[in-house]
């Protein structure tokens, strides 16, 4: 069985999660594709050009990937540092412009810069895993990880602050809450998942250029949050990992596949407007069990 | 005009506050002294929610300046004043309704509820404990305030005098020692108001509070307060003991329109 479908549906969901977060403070950030580029550029770029990392080798070793993660994570969480404190005091839609605009502006900057390869990009990007199912173990493991991350964070007091500033901020600073700060750490979190992202999917494709952090990128990974639901991790998870399936599983169809996947995408807000996950569906879910019976009863 | 009956808590000088060409308050002087309940009252838009939100740092004065224990609080944002020790409840309450009841007061309980993130990552024995030592004191919290059988329910689905009492506990929390209320009374019936009354009275004992105190009843106010404030158009146009603001002549023309002050307008 071929895994590069399920490799690309998992690093859907972890974009699903990286916009997820800063939601969940209540920020509409579309900066998600700009940090996944920065990731993917680190790692190509170490991979091609630095020798010492062992790009000549057959396979590319596991320890230069993992240092690429982790210098591709510090400089997507500077850089989200840098840029956060003044877009994060811009609020809905404008904040949403304004990373719209950030993705924009490292788009052209990756096109123009003198080492990014300009619109070729950089390609020959040395593999460190022989087939698929190794991309799929790692992207799995940092799928596994984010998800308990999101899933701790709601016994944590950085959860509920994330929480109450989503519901009112300013109740939220009166209840001595660093609200600059927390919406600042789901932004850095943010990043560096976006950017880890990045960095396995490089690898992946074997190419990487300008066109894998554009504005269609921002409003695809929106919609992983949208259709999932924005309420809860798994909603991203699922949206990602659903969406990214979706115009693969669709090839059958032909020319139409498009238009269904629109159709889908447009349906989805509609029936399900919170999304096909909410908190109170995974309650009723936990204590019904509908998987388990045969002919489930509500309120039973 | 009474003295102080102990060191001033909280003082203000000379506040003022402009917005464009509305002057909401100006030239406001008062000290609030250690476990007072002061109350605040005057006619709608006399500047008594402004004068909260400049202390509670939500709105930046134009002129003069806030002391708390002597210190300024100028520039100072919100969290940093809750921080200080004062909390506030809101006219139009503000609760985080997609919360539970019981992460409401939790969440007010941010700056103690703070925990080792590797442990809270790992949920760890310790972590743990910890959280639930927070769950315990946010119960308690809940109890006083007849809300513990309430703890699972989202905010939202809370009946109104539910919520009104939600909030004083989410701002008692905190950890304040002095409580800023927003006109609590706000929509309760008599009995209700009764019941308020002797709830802040019992709990300025048990948290060894300061209550400042916007509110329009003023039977209620007469017999809550130790000393009164009477803002009107932006200025402080009597300070005292209730018995003395209920026989200024100013009070009485400007707040009560010109009736005997103790009926209810």
């Amino acid at each position: 069985m071929d895994a590069t479908l399920p490799v690309q549906m998992v690093l859907g969901a972890l974009l699903g999660l990286s916009v997820y977060l800063p939601l969940a403070t209540g920020q509409l950030s579309l900066a998600t594709p700009g940090f996944y580029v920065i990731g993917g550029y680190v790692a190509a770029l170490l991979s091609t050009g630095v020798a010492a990392l062992g790009g000549g080798e057959p396979s590319y070793p596991l320890p230069s990937l993992l240092l690429e993660m982790g210098l591709a994570a510090l400089l997507a969480a500077a850089v989200a540092v840098v840029i956060g404190r003044p877009v994060l005091k811009l609020r809905g839609i404008y904040l949403a412009i304004a990373t719209i605009a950030l993705v924009e502006i490292l788009r052209v900057l990756n096109l123009n810069l003198p080492f990014t390869g300009g619109a070729v990009g950089i390609f020959a990007i040395p593999q460190p895993f022989a087939d698929p199912w190794g991309y799929l173990l790692l992207s799995a493991l940092l799928l596994a990880a984010v998800c308990w991350l999101c899933a701790r964070l709601g016994a944590m007091r950085l959860g509920r602050a994330q929480a109450a500033v989503r519901d009112d901020e300013l109740a939220a600073a009166c209840m001595g809450i660093d609200t600059a700060q927390v919406k600042l750490t789901a932004f850095v979190i943010s990043a560096v998942i976006a950017a880890l992202t990045g960095v396995i999917s490089a690898h992946f494709l074997n190419t990487w250029n300008a066109r894998q952090g554009s504005f269609d990128a921002s409003i695809t990974t929106l919609a992983f949050v949208v259709f999932g639901g924005s309420r809860t991790w798994v909603g991203p998870v699922l949206g990602g990992l659903v969406l990214t399936a979706l115009p693969e599983l669709l090839r059958p169809v032909g020319d139409l596949r498009l238009i269904v996947y629109g159709l889908v995408i447009l349906a989805g807000p509609v029936v399900f407007p919170q999304g096909v996950i909410t908190p109170e569906r995974l309650q009723h879910w936990a204590r019904h069990r509908p998987w388990r019976r045969p002919s489930p009863r509500a309120g039973a | 005009m009474s003295t102080l009956p102990a060191p001033a808590l909280l003082r203000a000088e000379g506040v003022g506050c402009r917005f464009g060409g509305v002057r909401a308050l100006s030239n406001v002087n008062l000290a609030v002294g250690e476990g007072e309940i002061f109350g605040l009252i005057g006619p709608n838009g006399a500047g008594k929610t402004t004068l909260f939100n400049v202390i509670s740092g939500l709105t930046r004065a134009s002129e003069g300046r806030v002391l708390w224990r002597g210190g300024s609080l100028e520039g100072l944002g919100p969290e940093r004043i809750s921080r200080c020790g004062i909390a506030r409840t809101f006219q139009n309450l503000r609760l985080f309704d997609n919360l539970s009841v019981l992460d409401n007061v939790r969440v007010g309980m941010h700056r103690v509820a703070g925990a080792p993130l590797a442990g809270a990552l790992l949920a760890s024995p310790a972590f743990r404990r910890r959280q639930a030592e927070v769950q315990d004191q946010a119960m308690e919290l809940l109890e006083l305030f007849d809300l513990a059988a309430l703890a699972p329910q989202r905010a939202a689905d809370l009946a109104y005098g539910d919520r009104r009492r939600l909030e004083m506990a989410r701002a008692l929390a905190t950890g304040p020692s002095l409580l800023l209320l927003d006109e609590p009374a706000a929509g309760m019936n008599p009995a209700e108001k009764d019941d308020l009354c002797a709830r802040i009275a019992r709990i300025r004992e048990r948290f060894a509070l300061t209550v400042l105190i916007i509110e329009h009843h003023v039977p209620l106010m007469m017999r809550l307060c130790d000393r009164l404030a009477v803002l009107n158009f932006g200025e402080r146009i009597a300070l005292g003991s209730p018995e003395e603001v209920r026989h200024d002549p100013r009070v009485i023309e400007a707040y009560l329109g010109g009736r005997p002050a103790g009926q209810d307008p």
